[in-house]
């Protein structure tokens, strides 16, 4: 049991940097609060370094301790922290600031726990724990905009959730245990296992927000704070999608979950990129290309138990998925939410505007950039997985997803309606270190992808 | 030994860092950098030169590594293929730069996406991984698109957003055939050296692998139909623009055809070469007779491109079909040396259409009459470079192009009627040469100055070289023919 507590340190350290966040806030110190999360997360960043090359259950299988949670930490954790300033950057000074960092901290936790999770009964906690911070947190300018995002979130999630319960009582009744490693028997009654596949899928898939499921997305995340959705987009999701990773290396291939989750891919990226096309707001606009470009993590997902490079492309691609979205909706909240904001900023702005093209085409999958690798790690391991069609429809979809792009920057680089009066330039620290950071690593993770890729053999 | 190819690589992105560093430095001093910088990549290029290649394989090796885990690996050298590419790469991004220091709107970002897009050409000629050679082949399309989104003419988001959208969408289907030949390699590896000694793909996974590599190609070459965004790109472009996009850009697709298709899957290509030969031969008549109906002289001198570059893709054809190795490397030596002429021909010509522009304000010929007496030094260059696009010996296309037909003539004597796009070529040309240099002088041009120093020196190299090639080529030849002649295909 001590041993078993030895594996969960990050985990655990996450959890009481979150109680003594609550505790400052309940003294009004957000101050001190903003600076423990900070510091709680670093801690707990460097905890999981030790993990590196663990792989085991801890807590009667429950819980795993693999390449995919330890990596889960290492990505999420650092966002969290670029998370955390961007929060303070944005609500600094409100009336319960203290409360945002808390409630990031809980669902940065339940993040890591859908990310190692290997027991149902866990999975459904963590879902639900995410859930319920990630509704406060939208309903925290506690407006119109942001009270009706977070109650259309608050009903997806328990819809979407209920059925998810329902749904893996058939793989219990089956297994006859709530462990996902026993699900290899799910084999023998492919029918009644497509129900509690079809289940988890829509529980995680709403989490993930993948299409059919993503509809409370733009909303939420343009209701919310722009801090707020831009965690929102990365954390959570990068989480449901390590879940799914969980669930699915365990499924007998009888249950063709891999032709389902090529299918959702398929349907995700076009979608999400279709949509992205016609937004004006910027948010909206962001919220739809995280959409789609979840669907290029289940690109990796099908390849899982086929193809040697499937984990590695998901946790490439997470890594820089998490660094570009951030560095994008950092800069979102410097310029504005609007693709008016943005036009003419090439010429007024040049720093931020060569910032935002490398984050945006980053984000299109433009070598030598992050998104490349991850990406071009993807299309390998489905081709390898014998889903060359998959590939081709999401190579497709990449040209499609640069139109998406090249509207910001085209705007960008236009010449302004308007002849700009002298603003007063501040330049505000905390969202330009977020941007800055996140810049290093979506040009540096190009060439440091090998110490990710090195963990795996 | 020291490593002088990835020196001379990473020397145009030194002194793009360096720029970035003098963000409050005056224009002239960010253009001299500018041009010290290509200059002393010329000088690591002509010292690349000057220590060779090897009769098989590449030389100039130099490797890091980068991802073993996945076989991908920072692997630069040259053959006799790339080493002339890149001293022309190098020197007409010097000669840009000589030519360009006129420029004052935005000089930092001008001077740094024009050595970035230096850095992005050297390597894709470079490259020995293929993911290298894709990262370099892409990072040249966003400084270019930068370039003429920046700097262009009056529609020029249009063209630029057509540009990116064309050739990005063109080279996806470089990424799915790189992809194919890493997963048929065994063990995987990205390794181009490999993949050409050893063909990691047989049979229809090949025939894919090179109709997806032909799409790529044939877009960044441009082959009919695909076409379609070089005279809208090099219209809208500015002058150093045009220079760069069709003296250097437009290599990367005849180079990855000979590199990639002919190279790696020489089975696969020996198969559909006819077609190649056809689309070859279509775009090389319909470049000749498209430019005839310009009058725009800029849109001449693309659509000659598209021509010329026809000439390149008939003869990598013929080099494929030929089963007598000393004809395919007379196709090939001729291919390779046309890339070499045209890149100095036609960024002659650009310059020159660019020069025009500045000083009439206007590129439509009927505009124009007698310049030559107003402009002696300007008419007689354009005269010399003009006579070199359309093919006359004793200038630089014609030994590229008198060996292309050569061969052409052994394997598949029915494409010799290509040659008839010579024909078109000089009737256009010498309309051109009419309309604008000879007959009554418009007053209109009246104290028209003649060329300036600085335009001197950006095209005397050129003009100089032109020539030189045209009358002894045999010290560029050389070095091809030694690679061409030890390919086993």
């Amino acid at each position: 049991m001590e041993k078993d507590l030895a594996f969960l340190m990050p985990e655990i350290a996450v959890l009481l940097t979150a109680v003594a966040a609550l505790i400052a806030e309940m003294l009004r110190k957000p101050r001190i609060a903003f600076a423990a999360s900070v510091a709680g997360l670093l801690i707990a960043t460097g905890l999981t370094i030790p993990l590196l090359h663990v792989d085991v259950t801890v807590f009667s299988g429950t819980f795993r301790v693999d390449i995919l949670s330890v990596w889960a930490k290492l990505i999420l954790l650092p966002a969290t922290v670029l998370a955390v300033l961007l929060v303070r950057a944005e609500l600094g000074g409100s009336a319960r600031e203290g409360t945002a960092y808390v409630l990031v901290l809980m669902v940065t936790l339940a993040s890591l726990l859908m990310a190692g999770v290997g027991d149902t009964m866990l999975l459904i906690l963590a879902v639900l724990l995410s859930g319920l911070g990630s509704f406060a947190l939208v309903a925290y300018p506690r407006d119109d905009a942001a009270t009706e995002a977070a109650m259309k979130f608050f009903v997806f999630a328990s819809v979407t959730g209920g059925v998810m319960i329902f749904g893996l009582s058939y793989w219990f009744g089956i297994t006859g245990s709530t462990l996902l490693n026993e699900t290899t028997r799910l084999g023998n009654m492919p029918v009644v296992a497509s129900i509690g596949l079809f289940a988890v899928i829509i529980g995680l898939g709403y989490k993930a927000s993948l299409v059919p499921f993503h509809f409370w997305a733009p909303d939420a995340y343009e209701g919310a704070p722009v801090s707020i959705a831009a965690y929102l987009s990365v954390v959570p999701k990068i989480g449901a999608i390590f879940a799914l990773a969980q669930v699915v290396r365990d499924l007998p291939s009888e249950l063709n979950w891999s032709l389902v989750i090529a299918l959702l891919a398929v349907l995700t990226m076009t979608y999400g990129y279709l949509a992205a096309l016609v937004q004006n707001n910027v948010v909206r606009l962001l919220a739809y290309s995280s959409i789609a470009q979840a669907g290029y993590f289940l690109l990796g997902i099908v390849a899982i138990g086929a193809s040697a490079l499937a984990f590695q492309s998901i946790v490439v691609f997470a890594a820089a998925y998490a660094a570009m979205n951030l560095g994008a909706f950092a800069l979102v909240m410097q310029n504005g939410r609007t693709l008016d904001a943005f036009t003419g900023k090439g010429r007024s702005h040049p720093v931020t505007s060569v910032a935002m093209v490398i984050f945006l085409l980053s984000l299109a999958g433009i070598p030598p950039l992050a998104g490349f690798v991850g990406k071009f790690l993807l299309f390998g391991a489905s081709i390898d997985a014998g889903f060359t069609w998959l590939a081709i429809i999401a190579i497709l979809n990449s040209v499609l997803s640069l139109a998406v792009y090249l509207r910001i920057i085209v705007a960008m680089y236009k010449k302004a309606d308007t002849t700009e009066t002298a603003e007063t330039i501040t330049i505000p620290l905390l969202s330009s270190l977020v941007w800055f950071i996140a810049a290093a690593f979506t040009l540096g993770i190009g060439l440091a992808a090998q110490l990710i890729l090195k963990a795996f053999f | 030994m020291f490593p002088i190819v990835s020196t001379t690589l990473f020397m145009p992105l030194l002194g793009a860092l360096l720029v970035m560093g003098f963000r409050k430095a005056p224009a002239k001093l960010v253009h001299t950098i500018g041009i010290f910088t290509s200059g002393f990549t010329l000088i690591g290029a002509i010292i690349m030169w000057s220590r060779g290649i090897n009769s098989t394989g590449f030389a100039q090796l130099e490797q890091l590594e980068w991802m073993p885990a996945i076989g991908a690996a920072y692997r630069v050298g040259v053959d006799g293929i790339s080493l002339p590419l890149v001293l022309l790469s190098a020197l007409l991004f010097f000669v840009t730069f000589i030519y360009s220091a006129k420029v004052r709107e935005r000089p930092h970002a001008y001077v740094v996406l024009m050595l970035l897009l230096e850095t992005a050409a050297i390597g894709t000629f470079t490259a020995l991984d293929a993911i290298l050679f894709y990262v370099f082949f892409e990072v040249s399309l966003v400084s270019m698109y930068f370039m003429i989104a920046d700097w262009g003419h009056e529609d020029r988001q249009r063209a630029a957003l057509m540009f990116f959208i064309y050739t990005l969408l063109g080279s996806l289907p470089l990424l799915l055939a790189i992809l194919g030949m890493y997963l048929g390699s065994d063990p995987h590896t990205f390794d181009m050296r490999v993949w050409i000694e050893n063909p990691p793909l047989t049979g229809t996974a090949a025939m894919l692998a090179l109709i997806a590599m032909l799409f790529t190609f044939a877009v960044k070459t441009p082959v009919f139909p695909f076409h379609t965004w070089l005279p809208a790109a090099h219209v809208q472009a500015p002058a150093a623009g045009s220079v760069i996009l069709a003296g250097v850009m437009l290599k990367f697709g005849t180079y990855g055809l000979i590199r990639f298709s002919l190279q790696m899957l020489p089975e696969a290509f020996r198969e559909v070469g006819v077609v190649v030969l056809v689309f070859g031969i279509i775009s090389a008549l319909y470049g000749a007779f498209a430019a005839l109906a310009q009058n725009d002289l800029k849109r001449l001198v693309a659509y000659t491109s598209v021509n010329h570059m026809g000439y390149i893709v008939i003869g990598v054809a013929i080099a494929a079909l030929a089963i007598d190795p000393a004809i395919r490397a007379t196709a090939l030596d001729g291919s390779v040396l046309q890339m070499i002429s045209h890149g100095l021909v036609t960024g002659a010509l650009f310059f020159l259409v660019g020069m025009l522009q500045d000083r009439a304000k206007t590129r439509e010929m009927d505009q124009f009459g007698g310049l030559l007496k107003l402009t002696p030094i300007f008419g007689w260059s354009f005269v010399l470079a003009a006579f070199a696009s359309l093919g006359l010996p004793g200038l630089a296309h014609f030994p590229a192009e008198f060996q292309i037909f050569l061969a052409t003539l052994q394997v598949e004597p029915f494409a010799i009627i290509v040659i008839l796009g010579i024909v078109v070529t000089a009737g256009l040309y010498l309309k051109a040469i009419s309309q604008i240099f000879l007959g009554e002088a418009n007053t209109k041009w009246q104290g028209m100055p003649d060329l300036t120093m600085r335009e001197l020196i950006t095209l005397t190299p050129l003009l100089a070289l032109i020539i030189i090639i045209g009358i002894a080529p045999a010290w560029v030849l050389d070095v091809i023919h030694k690679t061409t002649l030890n390919l086993h295909l």
